[in-house]
Formats: C-alpha cells, sequence, structure tokens
C-alpha cells in the first residue's frame, strides 16, 4: 500500500469533522471521493498531504509510521525532518491551482525540484519539459500563470506535482473552478495517468468520470465512509440509503 | 551674499539631507521586515511588545522622538551628548521608519493568499525558502505604491533634523534666510526637496514596471 490512513480524527474547534475514517490506496489505483458538500473531503486530503494535523489514528506510507496516537490518545507526529520524507511520497493537486504567479510556467515545475530535491537545472528542466508536453501545452514554458486559460493553469498544477515524482497524486475538486468547457481537458490528462498507472485520490463531483477513470469509489457523508467499492456497484447499486440518496439529487 | 554663494553653502546641507535620508532607509528597510515578522511572532510576549512599539512610533510627532533620542542619554542617565547629535537622528529616524515599514510588511504578507503557502508546503518547501522564494517577492510588488509614499515623505521629514540644529538643507536655508533677510534660500530648499521627490519617484517607478510581468 502506498498510504493507509486507520481510524483518522479530526476536529474543528470541537466541531468533529472526520470520524474514525479508515482507508488505504495501493500501487497504481484510482480512488474517486464523491459526497456532500461539508463532508469531511477536502479536510481528509489535507491530512494524508499533512497540511492538517490530525487529532487520532494513524498515517502510513509505504508501510512507514508518519503519524499514530499514543498512549494517551494523542496524537505524534515523526520528527519534522522525517515529516520531509514523506511528504515527498505524495503531491496534492487544489481546486484554485495555486501556481506560482511571479515564476513561469517552466520555473514553477522546476523550482522544487532544484531547490527542495537538489536537481540540477538541466535535470530538472527536462523532466519539466517532457511533463509540458504531456500535458500538451509545452509552448507556454516561457508564459506566466495568468497569461493562461484555467484549464491549463490546473495542467501545469498537475505538471508541478508530477514534476517531484511522488508515490500518489492527490486531487481536490480538480475541475471545480473551470468553466464547463475546460473541465474536459483537465480529466483527460488525469485520464492518462490512469493510464499509466499512476496511483491516484480525486475528490470529485463529475460522476461519469468517477465511474469510467476510477478503480474504487467511496461515498463520504458528514465525516464517515458511508459507502465503497467499485464504482459500477456503488453508483448503480448503492447499498446504502445515504448514498442512493446523494445520487438521486445528483441525477436531477 | 550672492546667489551662487548661497547655492554653495546650502550644498553642503543638500549633501547631509541626502546622507541622512539614505542610511534612515539602508536600515530601516530591512529593519521594518525583522519588526514586522516580530509582529507576527508565535509568542504573545513578543507580539504584544511589537505591537506597543509601533503603536508609539506612530502615535507620537517624530519632531518629540528625534528630541526624546537627542536629549534623553543626558536626562535619564546624566550622559554627554557631545558627538551624539547625528547617531540620534539616525536611530530615530530608523526606529520611526521601520515602524511604518513594518506595517506596510504586514499587510502584504498578510494579503498573499493562503494557497501559496500550502502550495509550497506539499511541495516540500521549508519555512524560510516559502518565505524567501514565494512569499517575499510577491509581497514586495503588492507594497511598492505604499512604500513609495512614505519614501517621499521621508525625503520631506529629513526638514525636522533641523529640531537638533543639525546642518541639513533647511536648517541652513532658515539661517541663510534670517542673516540675509532674503527668501531665496526657501526657493532653493523648496525646489531641491521637488527634485528629490521627483528622482525617487521616478526610480520607484522603474521598480514597479520592472515587476510588471505577472500579475
Ligand atoms: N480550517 C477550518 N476551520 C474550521 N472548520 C473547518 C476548517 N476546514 C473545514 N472546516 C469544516 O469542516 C467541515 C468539512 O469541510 P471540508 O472542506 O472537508 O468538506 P468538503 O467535503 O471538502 O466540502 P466541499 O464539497 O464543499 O468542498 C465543514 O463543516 C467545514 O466548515
Ligand atoms: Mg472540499
Amino acid at each position: 500500500m502506498i498510504i493507509e490512513m486507520n481510524h483518522i480524527k479530526k476536529h474543528f474547534d470541537g466541531l468533529g469533522v472526520l470520524h474514525d475514517i479508515s482507508f488505504g490506496v495501493d500501487k497504481g489505483e484510482v480512488v474517486s471521493v464523491i459526497g456532500p458538500s461539508g463532508s469531511g473531503k477536502s479536510t481528509l486530503l489535507r491530512c494524508a498531504t499533512f497540511l492538517e494535523d490530525i487529532d487520532g489514528g494513524e498515517i502510513l506510507y509505504m508501510g512507514q509510521r508518519a503519524a499514530y496516537t499514543d498512549a494517551d490518545g494523542k496524537a505524534v507526529y515523526v520528527a519534522p525532518k522525517e515529516l520531509r520524507r514523506f511528504r515527498s511520497y505524495c503531491g496534492l493537486v487544489f481546486q484554485q491551482f495555486n501556481l506560482f504567479p511571479h515564476y513561469n510556467i517552466l520555473k514553477n515545475l522546476t523550482d522544487a525540484p532544484m531547490k527542495v530535491q537538489g536537481k540540477s537545472k538541466a535535470e530538472a528542466e527536462s523532466i519539466a519539459m517532457e511533463l509540458l508536453r504531456k500535458m500538451g501545452i509545452e509552448d507556454k514554458a516561457k508564459a506566466y500563470p495568468f497569461q493562461l486559460s484555467g484549464g491549463q493553469q490546473q495542467r501545469v498544477a498537475i505538471a508541478r506535482a508530477l514534476a517531484m515524482k511522488p508515490e500518489i497524486l492527490f486531487f481536490d475538486e480538480p475541475t471545480s473552478a473551470l468553466d464547463p468547457e475546460l473541465t474536459g481537458e483537465v480529466l483527460k490528462v488525469i485520464r492518462q495517468l490512469a493510464e499509466e498507472k499512476m496511483t491516484m485520490v480525486v475528490v470529485t463531483h463529475e460522476m461519469p468520470f468517477a465511474k469510467a477513470v476510477s478503480n474504487r469509489v467511496i461515498f463520504m457523508a458528514d465525516g464517515v465512509i458511508v459507502e465503497q467499492g467499485d464504482p459500477l456497484d456503488v453508483f448503480d447499486a448503492p447499498k446504502e440509503e445515504r448514498t442512493k440518496q446523494f445520487l438521486r439529487v445528483f441525477e436531477q | 551674499m550672492t546667489f551662487s554663494k548661497m547655492l554653495s553653502t546650502m550644498s553642503a546641507g543638500m549633501l547631509r539631507t541626502c546622507g541622512l535620508f539614505a542610511l534612515t532607509l539602508l536600515l530601516s528597510l530591512p529593519l521594518g521586515m525583522l519588526v514586522a515578522l516580530l509582529r507576527k511572532s508565535r509568542l504573545k510576549i513578543v507580539q504584544m511588545l511589537t505591537r506597543g512599539f509601533i503603536s508609539v512610533m506612530r502615535g507620537t510627532p517624530l519632531m518629540l522622538q528625534l528630541l526624546a533620542w537627542y536629549f534623553g542619554p543626558y536626562y535619564l542617565f546624566g550622559w554627554s551628548i557631545r558627538g551624539w547629535r547625528f547617531p540620534a537622528l539616525l536611530v530615530g529616524f530608523v526606529l520611526n521608519y521601520a515602524a511604518y515599514f513594518a506595517e506596510i510588511y504586514r499587510g502584504g504578507i498578510e494579503s498573499i493568499p493562503v494557497g501559496q503557502y500550502e502550495a509550497a508546503e506539499v511541495l516540500g518547501y521549508t519555512k524560510a525558502q516559502t518565505f524567501m522564494r514565494i512569499i517575499l517577492p510577491q509581497v514586495i510588488k503588492r507594497i511598492m505604491p505604499s512604500v513609495t509614499n512614505e519614501v517621499i515623505t521621508l525625503v520631506k521629514d529629513t526638514s525636522l533634523a533641523f529640531t537638533l540644529a543639525y546642518q541639513e538643507v533647511f536648517s541652513l536655508a532658515k539661517q541663510i534666510s534670517a542673516s540675509q533677510t532674503s527668501f531665496m534660500p526657501f526657493v532653493i530648499a523648496g525646489v531641491f526637496y521637488f527634485v528629490a521627490n521627483y528622482a525617487v519617484e521616478f526610480g520607484m517607478g522603474r521598480i514597479e514596471k520592472a515587476l510588471d510581468y505577472y500579475k
């Protein structure tokens, strides 16, 4: 397993957001996470990528513990230097892209590999250009983020995450900030990554996409995993009433 | 006194004004950043002390602060203040301007979207790298107009050095005007300040333009 999260608990000022969530992702697996607004999907991804600290449970990457709960029931993280290694296993693509506006596209892709991983400029640039080619935007290497469409910016953000060679890539509603006609180009890129067996967890509201691309769908509501399984089962024959209700609302 | 004699006497004052201006800027710009970071410290006590410092610096007249720095050592400790004139001026100006710059920096830092920090964190940048490589360049671009304002004010504020009888342009203009019963020295001083600020505007404009390559 690339990542394993067990009995994750998270609350914000007393308000419980994640209640005892457990799940794992195998190498090469593509997992979609769906669920109503406020169900804790973003929080789950933010805990997995260490942007948010868990209050209980444990997080393992590649079978090694990054965080666990001690005898007093308090969540403990490994030392900062160790944590940096765990960070390098995962990448995150944000809804709002969050590109660095003062760097051109190429620099957005090469800066972290050079400054964080210590890659040479030549190596970082060759990796970056290869990724931009794959994303179909190699002609934008010298452009700045503000000169790109939303769809192009999101593809750059995906390339930026991939340039770090993560073991797993998380997406938090990667197409929600895009105009409908631009979502297709981003979904196409993710689909292509799925075919190359990139391990991914995608929070999305694009049900047809989740159904077609993922190996497994997780339905979350109110901070718990209500149901999960093969997309065909979850979408076409949901077992839980809560899932049926959610999907019904979505079909309208 | 001929016009050219006046001009040459005052040019020494212009040099002193420029020196005070340049040194104040050189020291207060980085010190302001330190104050801004202390102001955002996680330690409540540091935060409070910094906030108090900024309040006092901004809440009392600079002229009064200059007098306090100059005469304070004598009245408080009975120290001799010989040779202390310029250092006192510099301390007064630098601390006062650092406080103003600190607030400009803080506003700039707080205006950067949290997503920039999060993107950097996920990519594995250290806190220092995030600040120096991602946040600070964007802050500088955003605060340029406010900094320009402050710098222009500083050019004019250097005239407050006359309070401590420091022989900069304005003090000299006053003296020569009184002794020669002429208004010409003030005209010269006025033109000098205007030209200096014109240069400041031009220089800052160039920097702003150079940062215009992104939005
Ligand atoms: N930093 C925070 N401080 C306080 N409460 C928060 C914070 N972040 C999230 N929450 C709360 O946690 C709950 C879950 O939020 P989360 O963003 O994880 O939901 P979500 O499933 O991603 O929803 P959406 O589909 O709208 O993105 C919400 O009630 C939200 O208000
Ligand atoms: Mg969300």
